[in-house]
């Protein structure tokens, strides 16, 4: 698992990260302080107020938060950060706290921007083109899953365009993400087994994209140990506190890995069987996830067998000594039994997927910007097609 | 065969022309729609005294206006890239792959990222294109 002559990367981590049982409320405040900020809007969605996580961190920071924002639907658009930036902007907030799942903290890094730069949104479509750092932004996430608490990217929907735009910007990680545990021990077994395979698959991804690097190594390896160990165990015992925080800082791990690494195939075909079937995000990156594994496996590749063989290491079914080959396929076979431990579903027709959508999905995975990264070189939509049929 | 100095009108006439030849360039780049902004950063340590401007365009295989231009004209194209001479030097020799240079923020990138991403075989082709033509680099001379 070495890295050849010709490596070169860029490591990039800025997010202060805070965590412990009860921190979302007991160090708050001071975080606000030492970012020199007074005045938080906090961005949530109303499921997070219905489940009652929000009410005792905005009741601990009392005349400091000026406004709540808690209009963000499952998936943001630019309409929605539009408006919340101009209620930031009336409430004259100087900071934005964000409490929710990737499509809230996508919406605040989004407001961030506007509050800094004002304009519009389109405007800062692409990477880099900021040149400074915007409104502070303190993440307080309410799964484990989506990494977006330490990644620069904000995926939102243009109306206008029919699309979703991507905002790839390093002055605007969030400065700080507070991870109390407490506030995931009420998430239902399905989504706690999902947005853990979601983490899952962005570490491993992100030690078989082509853009690895050994910092996201070091990050995805041992996220890999946390999630193996500890995800069967808030499965079995969701008010484990311990174990929930294990799978909380192995999610954030795997959201340095694969922010810096970038994702592979799995996300390719994710991305495309979400688009065409409506299967959520982290349930098809877990059922992909061993199947496109194995196709990986299949090249051959003495590099990417010595990967998948360090995987197996961390997933607890290899020794260092073990023929790599053995290794490696141990790791898929490991990945099938933690699904099925978890009671993740484990073929896509379980989600109502028919050979039609799968051919749609083949077409459209080909297409996706993830595909390139993958280890092993997609050569057509076939082949695409026969993973998705080995998963149907 | 022919050398050109770089960010000259002629080094782009070269470069569309060896991609306007290029039958592998063709097949790859049909989906491609759209013009391309280069903008190469002013470093008079490296004789670029003044910020440079390219418009570049591309339609379903075909190579069209291809311009050294103004900032006006640069800002009209459907992708800007934005860079620092050495980074747009190590690019064009290779030395950096485009995709990778974006995703580490050596260069900007203004515009639809996934476009760009998944028609990244297009990206190189042209590049390596660019290889093709022989150039003469303002510090080198």
């Amino acid at each position: 698992m070495a890295y050849d002559d010709s490596l070169s990367f860029v490591y990039f981590g800025p997010t202060k990260i805070i965590f412990g049982s009860g921190s979302s409320t007991g160090e708050l405040e001071s975080e606000m302080s030492a970012l020199g900020c007074s005045r938080a809007v906090v961005v949530t969605d109303q499921g997070i107020i219905k489940a009652g996580l929000s009410e005792k961190i905005i009741k601990t920071l009392g005349e400091k938060c000026v406004g709540v924002f808690s209009d963000v639907p499952q998936d943001t658009g630019i309409d929605v950060v539009n408006r919340g930036a101009a209620f930031a902007r009336e409430k004259g907030a100087d900071i934005i706290i964000s409490i929710g799942g990737g499509s809230v903290i996508d919406t605040a890094k989004c407001i961030c921007i506007l509050l800094t730069e004002g304009g519009s949104l389109a405007n800062y479509e692409g990477i880099q083109l900021l040149t400074r750092p915007q409104t502070p932004h303190i993440v307080i996430p309410t799964t484990a899953g989506t990494g977006s608490e330490v990644t620069w990217i904000a995926v939102v929907y243009d109306k206008d365009k029919g699309q979703k735009i991507l905002i790839v910007e390093s002055y605007n990680a969030p400065r700080a993400a507070i991870l109390d545990p407490q506030l995931t021990l009420g998430l239902p077994p399905l989504l706690t087994a999902s947005t853990g395979m979601d983490a899952m698959t962005h570490a491993i991804e992100a030690m078989t994209s082509m853009q690895r690097e050994p910092i996201a190594d070091a990050m995805a390896l041992h996220a890999i140990r946390l999630l193996s160990d500890y995800l069967p165990v808030c499965i079995k015992d969701g008010g484990n506190i311990r174990a929930r925080g294990q799978v909380q800082m192995a999610a954030t791990m795997a959201g340095w890995a694969f922010g810096n690494a970038m994702v592979g195939l799995v996300h390719a075909m994710a991305h495309s069987i979400g688009a065409v079937a409506r299967v959520p995000h982290g349930v098809s990156c877990g059922i992909m996830l061993p199947y496109c594994m194995d196709y990986n496996i299949g090249d051959g590749e003495p590099e990417t067998i010595a990967i998948y063989a360090a995987i197996a290491q961390a997933l607890g079914v290899s020794k260092r000594d073990d023929e790599p080959g053995s290794a490696a396929m141990a790791a898929v076979q490991e990945i099938f039994d933690l699904l099925r431990k978890i009671g993740h579903p484990l073929k896509l027709s379980e989600l109502g997927v028919t050979e039609e959508d799968i051919i749609k999905a083949a077409d459209l995975s080909i297409a996706d910007g993830a595909i390139v990264n993958n280890i092993r070189y997609v050569t057509g939509k076939d082949e695409v097609l026969e993973i998705y049929r080995r998963a149907l | 065969m022919a050398t050109h100095k770089a960010f000259t009108q002629e080094w782009l006439d070269a470069w569309k022309q060896k991609i306007a030849g290029s039958q592998e360039y063709k097949e790859i780049a049909k989906e491609w729609e759209g013009s391309v902004g280069l903008i190469c950063n002013a470093d008079p340590s490296k004789n670029i005294p003044n910020p440079v401007y390219l418009f570049t365009d591309y339609w379903h295989g075909d190579v069209r206006d291809f311009l050294v231009c103004d900032e006006t004209k640069v800002q009209t194209a459907k992708f800007i890239m934005t860079g620092d001479y050495a980074r747009w030097k190590q690019v064009a020799k290779k030395e950096l792959d485009a995709t990778k240079a974006l995703m580490q923020g050596k260069l900007k990138l203004k515009g639809d990222l996934t476009y760009v991403v998944r028609n990244v075989k297009t990206i190189n082709k042209v590049i390596d294109l660019l290889t093709e033509v022989q150039t003469v680099w303002p510090d080198d001379v």
